[in-house]
């Protein structure tokens, strides 16, 4: 720059040297102030200030020409400088030019570049605010179908909880509820679902509604499954407990339905309004059996379903030891349930066992018959076994039920065989039925289950203990039972009473009674036929008297002995079935007996003509009058004694009055004693040992007592034998006062004999009907002798006066008749002999000793004694004083 | 027991063992049909009450045997008895043959006046039948007898046999060709009627005009 300040050079090229040098003074000699930018400086104005001091021409001129000059050599050096500077400058130019043009390249590639890189970054940026306004929009779109999808499903929720219903799905039924009212509530700015929200409400209540109709119909049919279901849908609900409560009401009300069910078909018309007990009282009697069936059968139901209930809580609901508070909680709601379900089997029962009560009240149990009867009592003993494996209850209501009224049915169904026995004994022909020798009551049909305890033949009585007087079922029973408590199975225990083949045995559970070991002659069918004489009664036994040893130990029944033992047999089969009311029963088997005793009795002495005092043996007498009160009375528990047959002939001498008759009579009596007896030691094993001292009673006071009616019923025919009034005569006409000692008897005493002989004769006739054993004969004959001892003793005492040789007399007339009487009825020695021995003999007595005599022998009457006395003393003292103790004595007595 | 009748007939079912006397009885009082029935020992008996032309009648039935050794046993039931049954088996010439002789002991020992009625029984044993109905009911006619086929097992006509029975000695009662008050008419009038005649009457005891005292 030094340069530049420099004063400007001068071009040189036209120039000579010197001029260069002038040129190069010229230039030292310009000041430097000329130099100076000419914003600082202003060149006019210093040449102005800088012009010569005395302004003339010549001075200015020569300024003029010095700067002119001046002037001059600097715009040549200037000149001369920029020639020489102007190939730099054009090479700097090209330069810059270059230099231009790729600043201009470059600002394209920029441009490019920034062009480039914005669409570059225009595409990426957009897209991706694309994809996220999408997702965005898609999200609230979710929402809104979410929303509507909510709505949707709230508004099908009805629909959908009656599919699942239907489909027993309740507990997804009632999750779906309560998540569509969460649902709800979580939507309530809906108002849409605002109202939805009592809709759901509603379905709420009508599917507990419908639960709890499910768990209705539980009761009649457990079902695992459904209940699981019904238990997790009510657990859902927080309402196990509850829900338990109501299916204990629910199971309340099934037995009433079930009972109502069960009923209702059997009856002829049926109206809402009829209560129960109404219902049960119009079932007809012939339907009632069957009726009752049905009604344990449904009740059974119930309880199986309950039970099977009570059996999934035992087994799924253990409660498990826990120490969290909602557990225990659970815990002892748990504890709640078990207990309330436990109690709730002895509820049931009871309920179940009421309306079999009302059942059986009402239906006129009286009138069932036999077979009838006994299938109900089966059913109720089957009913007792089941509430034994149910509740473990033994039933005490039903069984005292049961026992009351077997006992009012068997009392009625004993008025009937009573009724029955009554026409039977009327009309009976006192004919002897033709038996084996050997029949016994074991032979009859009736008692074949009761051979094997009461066979004579085996020593030992095998009491039917443990299977009769037991009313527990056996474990048998038990297990058998138990099985019809499973779910698995519609067949109930009572199914067995449908088969029209059962028998008792089979209802009853009892063994078949087999036939003993020992007997394996006797085909069961056989039984009847097998006790029946073969041969023709005719052939046998024609002559009894001349050869008792010919006489057969035979049998004597009736038509109505046997129809008795059958009743027996009945009786006995009510015992096995109801051994509760064995002695009840027997009591009433005894009755019979005593009916048919009692109306022997009175059939056959009713013609009874002589007295009777030494006939009836004291204890015949008590029995007597005990069966008179027990039969005759005006109250139900009596019956008419039967009226006595019109239809025997009783009089005609030529049969000694019916004696056949009275014989069948009597011995058949005795006979049905003895099958009493027999049967005795079972009778003791069914009743409990306390009540066994009534059956010896019996058999002390009743059975043994009937041989003892031989003697009045035989005596009347006996007494026909000799007519008293003319043998009476006979023997007034004897005198008693004679001196000596005949040598003849009287002759009374061959028309005595001559009367005996008689009846013998037609005795052996009477023989031909009717097979005579020894001691009917003998107790015929006995009579016989004893009526002739009371005749002799009463013709001896019509003697006012008397001898010793009329004593004699006396002695030698009887010994004679009773040598004869002895003869023609084999009797060895004849009975009652000593009534009349003793009686002449007293004659002979010292006076202390014939005081003793008429003070004691009560067997004579004053009569007689007043006669002895009168013959016997001659000193009047003694007469007096014996004849003052004679009727002392009648009054004493 | 409450029932009630208007009267009590008293009826025989007689007839050769095994022609199914007792069947038909049990038949007509409601008890089931046994196949192999054991023979009737003596006499059995059976009661029902049944409407006869509005009237309700007691049937008093004695069963009796038809074995030939009870014949002394059942001979003393036919006293009195107002109807009867006269049963042979359509499968037995026997049982048939033998009706004239249980004919004459029902005329004889019941009442001439007894209503009998011929029963041929098991007539569904067709194809074992060896008398025929022609034959029976010519001597039903022959005999003055009403005439029906029965089966005890079937139950067919059993009913019918003792109600015709019945009604013919209702229809009697009403001509007045049977007096129910006659002894031993085996009619009595019931419990429903006013009179009865089942009063126990008691023969006074006479007192011993015998001077023993024994």
């Amino acid at each position: 720059m030094e340069n530049r300040h420099a004063p400007p050079g001068v071009n040189s090229r036209s120039e000579t040297a010197a001029q260069s040098a002038a040129d190069l003074e010229v230039l030292r000699e310009i000041e430097h102030v000329y130099f100076s930018p000419p914003a600082q400086f202003d060149a006019a104005r210093y040449a102005l200030e800088h012009a010569p001091t005395p302004p003339d021409c010549d001075a200015i001129h020569r300024m003029f020409t010095k700067l002119k000059r001046q002037q001059q050599v600097v715009s040549g050096k200037a000149l001369h400088l920029i020639s020489q500077q102007r190939d730099n400058c054009d090479r700097e130019f090209a330069e810059i030019q270059n230099i231009r043009e790729q600043l201009a390249q470059t600002l394209q590639t920029c441009r490019e570049a920034r062009e480039q890189l914005k669409t570059a970054s225009n595409h990426l940026t957009i897209s991706t605010f694309v994809i996220l306004a999408n997702v965005r929009k898609r999200q609230i779109i979710k929402s809104v179908l979410k929303s509507l999808e909510l709505l949707r499903s709230l508004r099908s929720v009805e629909k959908d909880v009656a599919d699942l219903l239907s489909k027993k799905e309740y507990f997804e039924a009632i999750d779906l509820i309560l998540k569509s009212k969460k649902a709800a509530a979580n939507n309530k700015e809906y108002t849409c679902i605002a109202d939805l929200s009592t809709r759901l409400q509603d379905t709420l209540d009508m599917t507990e509604e419908k639960l709890d109709s499910v768990l209705a119909s539980i009761c009649h049919n457990f079902d695992e499954d459904v209940f699981k279901k019904l238990k997790k849908a009510y657990d859902l609900l927080g309402k196990t407990q509850a829900a338990m409560e109501q299916l204990h009401m629910h199971y309340s009300s099934a037995v009433n339905e079930s009972a109502i069910e069960a009923v209702k078909p059997f009856l002829n018309e049926y109206t809402i309004e009829l209560k129960f007990q109404e219902m049960c009282q119009s079932v007809p009697t012939n339907k009632a059996p069957m009726c009752l069936l049905n009604l344990c059968e449904n009740l059974f139901r119930v309880m199986r379903s309950y039970y099977l209930l009570v059996n999934w809580h035992l087994k799924n609901e253990e409660i498990q030891p826990s120490s969290s508070v909602f557990d225990i909680e659970k815990n002892v709601s748990r504890e709640y349930i078990k207990q309330k379900l436990k109690a709730g089997l002895i509820r049931i029962w009871h309920d179940v066992q009421a309306k079999v009560s009302i059942f059986l009240k009402s239906s006129g149990l009286e009138e069932f018959q036999f077979e009838k009867f006994i299938q109900m009592l089966g059913i109720l003993r089957k009913l007792t076994q089941v509430a034994e494996i149910f509740c473990g209850d033994t039933s005490d209501l039903l069984q005292d039920f049961i026992k009351t009224q077997s006992v009012s049915y068997i009392k009625n169904y004993h008025r009937g065989r009573m009724e029955e026995l009554k026409l039977f004994l009327e009309n009976e022909g006192w004919e002897q039925c033709p038996v084996k020798a050997t029949f016994n009551v074991l032979n009859l049909q009736e008692f074949k289950q009761f051979r094997k305890y009461l066979n004579p033949k085996s020593d030992i009585v095998k009491g039917p203990q443990s299977e009769a007087t037991s009313s527990v079922p056996s474990q048998d029973d038990s297990v058998y039972i138990s099985k019809y408590f499973t779910e698995k199975t519609s067949k109930t225990p009572f199914e067995i009473f449908r088969n029209a083949n059962v028998t008792n045995d089979d209802i009853f559970g009892l063994e078949p009674e087999s036939e003993g070991s020992d007997e394996s002659d006797d085909e069961p069918d056989e039984l009847r036929r097998d006790f029946v004489e073969d041969t023709d009664v005719q052939d046998f036994s024609n002559d009894i008297q001349s050869s008792p040893s010919k006489i057969k130990e035979s049998v004597i029944v009736t038509n109505t002995t046997l129809s008795v033992l059958r009743n027996c047999g009945q009786y006995l089969q009510i015992c096995r079935y109801l051994p509760q009311i064995s002695l009840e029963v027997i009591m009433l088997m005894n009755q019979l007996f005593d009916y048919y005793f009692y109306a022997v009795h009175i059939f056959f002495t009713s013609d009874l003509d002589v007295a009777s005092s030494t006939l009836y043996s004291t204890k015949l007498n008590l029995v007597l009058k005990r069966i008179s009160n027990s039969i005759n009375g005006g109250d139900d528990t009596k019956f008419e004694c039967p009226s006595n047959p019109e239809h025997l002939d009783m009089i005609s001498e030529a049969n000694l009055h019916g004696l056949s008759e009275r014989i069948v009579g009597v011995e058949s009596v005795i006979f049905l004693a003895k099958q009493f007896e027999l049967l005795q030691p079972y009778l003791e094993s069914i009743v409990a040992s306390h009540q066994q001292m009534i059956l010896e009673h019996f058999r002390d006071n009743t059975l043994m007592v009937v041989e003892d009616l031989r003697m009045p019923v035989y005596m009347c025919s006996a007494s026909k034998a000799v007519d008293a009034r003319s043998a009476l005569i006979a023997m007034s006409q004897v005198r008693w006062d004679v001196k000596n000692v005949a040598v003849e008897h009287s002759p009374y005493v061959d028309m005595i004999i001559r009367k005996i002989q008689v009846f013998a004769l037609r005795l052996e006739n009477v023989a031909t009907r009717v097979t005579l054993n020894m001691r009917v004969v003998q107790s015929v004959w006995g009579m016989v002798s004893k009526f002739v001892v009371h005749l002799l003793v009463e013709g001896f005492s019509n003697a006012t006066k008397c001898s010793n040789g009329g004593r004699g007399l006396m002695q030698l007339d009887y010994r004679q008749l009773f040598v004869k009487l002895e003869k023609i009825s084999g009797l060895k020695p004849v009975p009652y002999q000593d009534y009349v021995d003793k009686y002449v003999k007293a004659y002979y007595l010292p006076r202390n000793e014939l005081e003793i005599f008429v003070r004691d022998r009560t067997e004579y009457s004053n009569k007689h004694l007043l006669a002895l006395v009168s013959c016997a003393c001659e000193n009047k003292r003694d007469r007096q004083a014996l004849t003052a103790i004679i009727e002392c004595r009648d009054a004493g007595s | 027991m409450s029932e009630s009748y208007e009267y009590l007939f008293k009826f025989l079912v007689i007839g050769s063992a095994g022609a199914g006397k007792s069947s038909l009885l049990n038949n007509f009082i409601g008890n089931k049909f046994k196949e192999d029935r054991c023979h009737t020992i003596g006499v059995e008996f059976g009661s029902k009450i049944v409407n006869i032309g509005g009237k309700s009648t007691k049937l008093q039935i004695w069963d009796t045997a038809g074995q030939e050794r009870f014949r002394s046993v059942t001979r003393s039931y036919y006293r009195g008895a107002a109807g009867a049954l006269l049963v042979y088996d359509v499968t037995s010439r026997d049982s048939f043959n033998a009706l004239v002789n249980w004919l004459r002991d029902a005329r004889t020992l019941a009442s001439p006046n007894i209503v009998i009625l011929l029963v041929g029984n098991k007539k569904d044993l067709e194809e074992s039948r060896e008398v025929t109905f022609t034959e029976a009911s010519q001597f039903a006619q022959d005999n003055e007898l009403m005439f029906l086929e029965t089966s005890a097992k079937t139950g067919e006509n059993v009913e019918e046999a003792f109600l015709k029975c019945s009604k013919t000695i209702l229809a009697k009662i009403e001509t007045g060709e049977l007096d129910p008050e006659r002894i031993g008419s085996g009619i009595q009038y019931g419990t429903a009627t006013s009179k009865r005649l089942t009063a126990p009457k008691k023969p006074p005891r006479t007192p011993s005009d015998c001077a023993c005292h024994v």
